[in-house]
């Protein structure tokens, strides 16, 4: 057996009795958790990834958004990309997508608003941004942060070019100044917080990995000075959560280094997959399955 | 009563409501202990002494964890050399090391980044995922934990309820263990600020914005009002002077504070650092009602 089938495995092993995984040790669905491990089980076993993707449909939330778990509160929240994002390449219906989609763009960031743009151009400028570039936030009515911007970059673009109306461009466009915004001075990304204070702060691998995801086909100065900053921060990192999203990141970008990067992924991972977290193990699985020329579910037209 | 007298009754009668809607009480009970006890423990570096120098500044206070699961909240944030930003691994070895020799049932270390969803790779490059798995000692990623429907115990920031990690709510024993810092939100990042860390990313996000919008020192006050520590051990041996939580330069206190009493704990910290507690809005409303902040009711063990 190989890796991504001894990957698979532990995830399937790992359902719960009513369909979906768990975040951590818990017993509820997580909608995250769930999301990626269905994407590494796209090709089977059926029962498995038909009792999940009910999973997620029955969690939607009325308005079209999906929460962080199940039993959650039902106001939504970042989760409704991911969630649009795994149904979509599942092949699910398409009207919770639609619905999602909905959700999601009249969701935005709260610096959007005249009365916070004002706020953070004038009196509140510790944080270096600019507001009138904004994405979307991690909660309703809070400001805009990188990787549910880039999350709900991905799942705009996969939309159909047929379903790209004026609105859905401009919030690709301002999705997209937004993470170019907030890009590290010396590359990359981090939360959302470039620089605070005036001093510099440094990227994450993962988050970075994930804006460049979003990114893809982006000719920005960011992106390069991104992906350069990826190449050199990813030769030392042993984990293999931030290495499945540096590996899919490569992929996305045509570069060499997604090989190498599933090479360390490999050495990272032990014989013991039951230390892992099931979303690291899933985005291994995905990245293994993709850069060996499978699916990629973050692929953006 | 014509038109005026009217308007005048009027006018009393919103301003007597707004003013008692103002002063009325926003915790449903007071922790205060008649005194609390704090240790201030000299340590000049981070060392296998930390072993002996906790256990012995914890038999101080006979604590009674004897079967019971103690739970050790440090403060890890980023990982950035040379930037003394998170709670030091050794002293988190030591403190796990001393409660496993005073009784404890089970240690677990439990910790949810604010800024960093890798927890493993944050384990990882401080060092303490090995050195927790040396010594044999579990931690539980409060990020991504299972959670638990959670009404808060005071109302400054009006959240009403937190969705709370169960491995937090389950255990007998909490113990927050920040590193000294100050803050550039906050003025100080003690005891009190890092219990923030138990509010999960995966319900809250990273960071954990919606807290920020209903207010950091109300945040605070909430979700210790609600998990109030049962002991506070600090690592001030180096702490952090500057913008806070990620910038800022080593300060060299050599000091390891404990405390039963998180309000003294990071009162006396403050004072430490040179500061006024009673100027930090935290600390100031936590002596009403989360414990005792006025030198008169700490008693100094050390």
């Amino acid at each position: 057996m190989g890796l991504l089938e001894e990957l698979q495995s532990e995830i399937e092993a790992r359902t719960l009795p009513g369909g979906g995984w768990a975040s951590g040790n818990g017993r509820t669905v997580g909608i995250e958790t769930t999301c990626y491990a269905l994407m590494a089980l796209r090709g089977d076993p059926w029962p498995t990834r038909r009792k999940a993707t009910e999973a997620l449909l029955r969690t939607q939330n009325r308005n079209g958004s999906w929460p962080a778990f199940e039993g959650d509160d039902p106001e939504g929240c970042w989760t409704t990309s991911l969630a649009s994002i795994t149904l979509r390449f599942m092949q699910s219906p398409h009207a919770p997508v639609k619905n999602a989609l909905r959700w999601l763009l009249s969701n935005q960031g709260r610096e959007s608003h005249w009365f916070w743009n004002w706020k953070f151009r004038t009196v509140d400028r510790r944080v270096r941004f600019d507001p009138d570039k904004y994405g979307w936030p991690w909660f309703p009515n809070t400001v805009s942060w990188v990787v549910p911007t880039a999350f709900s970059l991905v799942t705009l673009k996969q939309a159909l070019p047929c379903c790209r109306t004026e609105h859905v461009a401009k919030r690709i466009r301002l999705g997209t100044e937004m993470l170019v915004d907030r890009a590290c001075p010396g590359g990359g990304w981090n939360a959302g917080n470039g620089m605070v204070f005036g001093a510099t702060l440094n990227a994450h691998i993962d988050t970075t990995a994930i804006a460049l995801l979003a990114l893809t086909a982006e000719d920005t100065p960011a992106a390069h000075q991104a992906l350069d900053w990826l190449r050199e921060a990813f030769g030392d990192c042993s984990s293999a959560y931030s290495l499945a999203w540096s590996a899919l990141a490569f992929l996305m970008q045509k570069d060499r280094a997604a090989d190498l990067c599933i090479t360390r992924l490999h050495k990272t991972l032990s014989s013991d997959h039951s230390i892992f977290r099931t979303e690291t193990l899933s985005l291994a699985a995905i990245a293994i399955n993709a850069v060996g020329g499978g699916t990629n579910p973050f692929e953006v037209i | 009563m014509n038109r005026r007298d009217l308007l005048v009754a009027s006018a009393a009668v919103t301003g007597a409501a707004l003013t008692a809607r103002l002063q009325r009480r926003k915790y449903t009970r007071d922790f205060r202990p008649p005194s609390s006890r704090v240790a201030v423990l000299q340590a000049d570096q981070y060392s296998d002494k930390l072993d002996q120098l906790v256990y012995e500044g914890l038999r101080l206070f006979n604590l009674n964890v004897r079967g019971k699961s103690v739970l050790l909240k440090p403060n890890l944030v980023e990982y950035i050399p040379g930037r003394p930003v998170n709670t030091d691994t050794q002293l988190i070895g030591a403190a796990a090391e001393a409660f496993l020799r005073l009784g404890a049932v089970s240690i677990t270390v439990a910790e949810g980044p604010g800024h960093h969803r890798d927890t493993d790779l944050l384990l990882h490059d401080t060092g303490l995922g090995d050195h927790l798995a040396h010594r044999k000692v579990r931690f539980v990623d409060l990020n991504r934990d299972e959670l638990i429907k959670t009404k808060l115990q005071a109302s400054y920031s009006g959240l009403g309820h937190l969705w709370l990690p169960r491995t937090v709510l389950a255990s007998d024993f909490v113990v927050s263990m920040p590193k000294v810092k100050t803050h550039h939100w906050t003025g100080v990042t003690l005891s009190m600020k890092n219990m923030f860390g138990i509010v999960p990313g995966s319900r809250y996000g990273w960071p954990k914005n919606v807290l920020h919008w209903a207010g950091i020192h109300e945040s605070v006050l909430d979700i210790c009002a609600t998990v109030r520590p049962h002991f506070v051990i600090a690592d001030a041996i180096v702490a952090m002077e500057g913008d806070g939580p990620l910038n800022g330069l080593p300060k060299h206190l050599k000091k390891v504070l404990m405390a039963d009493d998180p309000a003294a704990a990071d009162a006396t910290l403050a004072r430490l650092m040179g500061l006024d507690p009673v100027q930090i809005v935290h600390i100031r409303e936590a002596n009403h009602f989360l414990g005792n902040v006025s030198k008169e009711r700490i008693s100094y063990l050390i």
